[in-house]
């Protein structure tokens, strides 16, 4: 296709120059330096840093707590898109029925986005509190008391605490990216459907959801995306904890670097999650296009 | 639309019981925060010392809404140069940007705090807008240039002809021609950077300069153990996401269809 001007626009380079400056100059350096700090013992602070070869990687590998750490976030991914989908298509396909009120009800579902992760999980730290929380009162007043856990405090609650509150901020993404796929279905489809006498779950398993695959494709590779980049929602429901049962990749990072000082650590771990992470950039781009 | 009726009740039950779930917290945080002293808790938010909650709103404010222009304005810029003009090495640098989309700023915060520090922006908001810009950027140029695209070259062709320049295009044509996508990018970067806590938490110290999100965590990590500091902190908390609900509720169609621009169209 034939575009604006000359061939080769020189001007070009001025619209794009800011953007590429930025880029390189913050994102790239960042990579960059974390790629090379990676082989080195730098603690973060002082110019001092000495090349130590393939150590830190070494030492990664042999980390329980790093293996813990990817067998969480792998748990957070699993535990969330999938549910976020579930619940987000069902939801879609309701509101799709333009009902009146439809449109309250996406608001509400679709506000915790607009919310920061700090203040939910602020919330969510009081309602969840083991004795004292509103959670725990209203288990108690159904007499459901045996779901009366410690929500956050227990080794074996805490990641399910995260991923509860992960799926509570973030369904409505997924409602409403099925909910725009939805809308732009031909309706003869249905028509189809229901004239082969198909009801309303036949029609929902076998005629809605292959034809919004690619949207569910697209939702895998920002929940992995997503999942990589969880680091606000752990840190401050849990912090990682107890122990270290419910540390992410990036909370391990955060606490190597600016806890014990070993920046040449935290960046061996930071390049694992930035080669997925290019890997994941490049899928979103194109499933995005198939879609 | 007759059929729509049909299962109507079922639908209606399963829609108002997840809005009954979905409000729970904030409905319980809203409630609470009245208990016991009422309007007080508020009034003890509101002048409470160490923190000024309309510095901070404002701290956030202005770190927000200057990213959402600068990222705005950058992207704008660039995507009509991927989009419309041809030039040596576009597909590489495109591809390079583009690349960054998946990027956490958490995987890379030892060399990011080393920069900042360097450049002297720590404790600025300079030192977390920059950030904010370069990170939220590929996302919004994707975006912007799957728009530009759908864009005929025709039309512009016929303006070039009559000798305006590529800038009056830019800003003639395009611009307003992509008035509902460049409302997408403005409010999803707003929301985007009003919610961010670790670019905050890397450059910030002195309280005067706090965000929401870092005065959140402030609070919270005040004791909380009496029925009056829970009052209170939920006071905090609804006070400090006030701004950034009635920012959504005023720009809801615009965040709403930002998100499925980004994601689906992808």
């Amino acid at each position: 296709m034939k575009k604006l001007g000359k061939k080769n626009n020189w001007a070009a380079y001025l619209y794009i120059l800011p953007l590429m400056l930025l880029s390189f100059a913050v994102v790239y350096y960042c990579i960059i330096r974390t790629f090379m700090t990676s082989f080195t013992d730098w603690n973060g602070m002082s110019p001092e840093m000495n090349f130590v070869g393939l150590k830190n990687y070494i030492k990664l590998f042999k980390d329980a707590t790093f293996w813990k750490s990817v067998t969480n976030n792998v748990i957070f991914f699993f535990g969330t898109v999938f549910v976020q989908a579930a619940v987000g298509f069902f939801l879609a396909v309701l509101l799709k029925k333009k009902l009146p009120g439809s449109n309250l009800f996406k608001a509400v579902y679709f506000m915790p986005i607009a919310m920061a992760t700090s203040i939910i999980t602020a919330i969510f730290r009081i309602i969840m509190d083991p004795t004292n929380g509103a959670l725990n009162q209203f288990l108690h007043a159904i007499h459901l008391d045996m779901f009366a856990v410690s929500w956050l405090g227990d080794k074996r609650y805490a990641l399910l605490s995260v991923i509860i509150v992960n799926i509570f901020q973030w369904m409505g993404f997924s409602m409403i990216t099925y909910y725009a796929s939805l809308m732009s279905l031909p309706d003869d489809v249905y028509e189809a459907a229901k004239i082969d006498g198909a009801g309303f779950w036949r029609t929902l398993t076998s005629v809605t959801f292959p034809m919004v695959k690619g949207t569910t494709n697209v939702l895998i590779i920002l929940g992995i995306v997503g999942s990589l980049k969880t680091f606000d929602i752990v840190k401050l429901l849990t912090n990682g904890g107890p122990g270290r049962s419910s540390t992410v990749m990036n909370v391990y990072l955060y606490e190597k670097a600016f806890k014990d000082f070993k920046a040449g650590e935290a960046a061996a771990i930071g390049v694992s999650i930035l080669i997925i992470a290019m890997i994941m950039s490049f899928l979103q781009v194109k499933f995005g296009k198939e879609d | 639309m007759k059929k729509n009726w049909k299962g109507a009740p079922a639908a209606y039950f399963v829609l108002i019981l997840c809005g009954v779930i979905w409000l729970y917290p904030i409905g319980v945080a809203l409630i609470k925060s009245f208990h016991l002293n009422g309007f007080d808790n508020y009034k003890y938010v509101l002048t409470y010392e160490k923190i000024s909650y309309f510095r901070v709103v404002g701290n956030s404010m202005f770190i927000a809404i200057t990213t959402a222009v600068a990222v705005t304005l950058i992207t704008t810029l660039a995507a009509f140069a991927f989009s419309k003009m041809d030039f040596v090495g576009k597909k590489i640098i495109y591809g390079m940007i583009l690349a960054c989309l998946a990027v956490p700023v958490a995987a890379v915060t030892s060399p990011l705090f080393a920069a900042i520090k360097s450049l002297g922006f720590l404790d600025k908001h300079i030192g977390v807008i920059m950030p904010l810009i370069a990170f939220n950027a590929p996302m919004m140029l994707l975006m912007i240039k799957n728009y530009f695209d759908t864009i005929p070259d025709e039309l512009l062709e016929s303006a070039r002809m009559d000798g305006a320049s590529m800038m009056r295009i830019w800003y003639e044509f395009m611009i307003p021609l992509c008035v509902p996508i460049i409302a997408n990018v403005l409010v999803l970067t707003f929301i985007y950077s009003w919610n961010d806590y670790l670019v905050p938490l890397l450059v910030l110290r002195e309280q005067d300069n706090y965000t929401v999100t870092l005065a959140a965590q402030y609070f919270m990590s005040s004791t909380y153990q009496s029925p009056t500091d829970v009052a209170r902190i939920y006071a905090v908390m609804m006070l400090l996401t006030l701004p950034s609900i009635l920012v959504y509720l005023v720009s809801q169609k615009f965040l709403v269809s930002g998100i499925t621009a980004g994601s689906v169209k992808g």
